[in-house]
């Protein structure tokens, strides 16, 4: 950085930015990362209120916060319909897309670390196979053979089959990968591969006997969508998400120190192995609970953290974090798309992020192929 | 003082160390030589504890397998023989990742050891530049930057901390290898230890104190250079006959592969 730009930036902004770029060339990107964090706050609560205010029912911002914080004299503004329509409707699918959001892009991000591959998934290991296995076997023969399940489980039998199979998957995966305490990623990701191809082979069979009706909800669910969302799918899933958000920071400095390799991380103190275990079933409660309630969204684990490496590098104190606020962010923004674009119907919010995270992930492919190592 | 005894391991089945014993005291260069194959990094990476074992392997008096990792990394740093990374991690970053387990000093003292250990690596100026644009060489000289930020005081508290270097010159040019080197001896006269794992026989010779010489997972001998590199030693390590010579100024021995050739 020449003096003279230091001395010439009199505008405390101007000096931040000089600053900043001077610690990028230093090969410091903390702050750059604090600042980016801060503004996608920001961000996630403008899109927030956004999303509550977006759809057929006239809700302007004004209205719905003085409502929201009982100021009197709103009663008025706002008819008892639009109320409902807002509280029971957009509120709860704003809170959905932010916890599965965020719980989509961190799973990508740990899963990203813990293989050292910017590529890996846990639709990649089969986690969501075996939670979307879960979830057929429930909508297709929940009300036959696993109607006892639901009678005792009621709403709640969806998410918690989608994450017990989510879970199981990953316990399997595991076993099968771990040998004399030791966990093998190549041998990991394979069994991933083979398992994620049975549960589908299973799931298509689930499918091949289901009637149209189950069809149809099996379609809409696959697909991925956040029509569903109620405060009883968030009260069964958002629990489970929270809780595997909350180790993510206990995760951060281990997963750096993983990119080295399995021993260098050993080797600077971090006990890898319960980091590996901890990891693991955080990604598998937080994908099973996503992905019961709102089927398979792709793209967003993948898409997400990889952006954010792209401007404040791979650094997981500020990536996990980071990570969780973009992809929140992005899945309300998909889910408006997806139902203002061709009113009154609504699209699956799975085809909005296929559609933009598929050509996106691949134009990341080709203008990074060099430096990102793949 | 390391010290390791009765070292067995078995690898996939097959025996690769047959009751190895090394010892490394403070204060001195250590460095173990021999033929591809022999069970050198295989030894080191029992002493860093990320193999199991049969014997005991200890570190200033405590047995490794009952310290944590985190006391273990407060003792011993390692420099693998390379790494690759998938993530664009700077340089700057990956050396600090060095300092997030002992130090729990203030920025500006975390700023000043990434610096210095960078300085000694001769890589001042490199902090901003991406760690996979930069050569092999280049590479490793970073992560012994990130292991020396690991364990920057060679005593604390008292206690010797060691360095553990498997090749730490192989990829490096002349001058960066007698970079690395003095780098290493430095260590030990402020009171730290190393182990290395060397190739260059005449590198070895001119900065370790003890030289242990293995082959087909045995010690075959051990002490000071010029104990060690006689040609009949030097034969039945490597097979092949070598004529062991010494600079005029002192005791220092140096082989040239030119006398294999008669």
């Amino acid at each position: 950085m020449p003096h003279s730009e230091m001395a010439a930036g009199d505008g405390r902004a101007r000096s931040f930015a000089a600053r900043l770029r001077s610690e990028w060339h230093m090969g410091d990107r903390s702050r750059l990362a604090q600042l980016l964090i801060l503004m996608l706050v920001a961000l996630a609560a403008a899109m927030f209120a956004a999303s509550i205010m977006t759809g057929a029912a006239d809700a302007s911002l004004g209205n719905v916060l003085r409502w929201l914080f009982g100021v009197e004299g709103a009663e008025q503004a706002l008819s008892a319909r639009d109320r409902i329509i807002i509280l029971d409707i957009r509120l709860p699918r704003a809170v959905m897309g932010l916890l599965v959001g965020a719980s989509l892009a961190v799973s990508g991000a740990i899963m990203q670390g813990l293989f050292r591959n910017p590529l890996a998934d846990p639709a990649l290991v089969g986690v969501s196979s075996g939670a979307s296995l879960g979830a057929v076997l429930m909508i297709v023969l929940g009300s036959s053979v696993f109607g006892p399940v639901f009678a005792v489980f009621g709403f709640y039998a969806l998410p918690v089959a989608a994450f017990l199979g989510g879970l199981f998957t990953t316990l399997l995966l595991y076993r099968i990968a771990t040998h004399t305490g030791q966990t093998s990623v190549a041998t990991m990701l394979l069994a991933g591969i083979a398992l994620s191809a049975l549960a589908n082979a299973v799931t298509g069979v689930l499918i091949f006997i289901a009637d149209d009706k189950q069809l149809r909800d099996l379609t809409f669910w696959g697909l991925g969508s956040l029509a569903g969302a109620n405060w009883t799918k968030i009260l069964s899933a958002g629990p489970i998400i929270l809780t595997s958000l909350a180790v993510v920071p206990f995760l951060a400095r281990g997963l750096n120190a993983l990119t080295l390799g399995e021993a260098a991380a050993f080797h600077m103190g971090v006990p890898v192995q319960r980091l590996k275990n901890i990891a693991i079933v955080s990604v598998a409660a937080s994908t099973g609970a996503a992905v019961a309630v709102s089927g398979g969204i792709g793209f967003v684990g993948i898409v997400v953290p990889h952006v954010l490496r792209l401007i404040i590098g791979p650094d997981h104190r500020y990536l996990l974090p980071a990570s969780a606020l973009l992809g929140g962010t992005l899945l309300i923004f998909a889910d408006m798309i997806a139902r203002t674009i061709v009113p009154p119907a609504e699209l699956p919010i799975g085809i909005i992020t296929a559609f933009v995270g598929a050509p996106f992930f691949l134009w990341i492919l080709l203008r990074g192929r060099s430096h990102l190592g793949l | 003082m390391i010290e390791a005894s009765n070292l067995s391991v078995r690898l996939s089945g097959k025996q690769v160390l047959h009751g190895v014993n090394i010892e490394a005291a403070a204060g001195q260069l250590t460095a173990i030589v021999g033929p591809n194959g022999s069970g050198k990094t295989t030894s080191l990476k029992a002493i860093a504890g990320e193999l199991s074992y049969e014997g005991t392997v200890s570190i200033n008096g405590h047995d490794i397998l009952t310290l944590k990792p985190w006391e273990l990394a407060l003792k011993r740093a390692v420099l693998p023989q390379s790494t690759v990374i998938s993530f664009p991690f700077t340089v700057r970053e990956i050396v600090r990742m060095g300092l997030s387990v002992g130090a729990k000093a203030g920025a500006n003292e975390t700023d000043r050891i990434a610096r210095e250990a960078l300085e000694a690596v001769d890589l001042s100026g490199f902090a901003g530049r991406f760690y996979q644009e930069l050569s092999g060489g280049e590479q490793q000289r970073v992560q012994l930057a990130r292991a020396l930020c690991q364990i920057w005081e060679p005593v604390r508290h008292g206690e010797p901390a060691f360095l553990l270097l498997d090749e730490p010159v192989s990829s490096l040019d002349i001058r960066h290898q007698l970079t690395i080197m003095r780098l290493a001896r430095v260590f030990c006269e402020r009171g730290g230890g190393v182990i290395a794992i060397m190739h260059d026989l005449n590198l070895t010779a001119m900065f370790a104190d003890r030289m242990i010489m293995m082959k087909s997972g045995r010690v075959r001998a051990a002490g000071r250079p010029n104990e060690v590199m006689t040609d009949a030693i030097m034969e039945a390590v490597f097979g092949c006959a070598m004529r062991v010579n010494a600079t005029p100024a002192g005791s220092v021995p140096f082989v040239l592969p030119h006398t294999a050739l008669g």
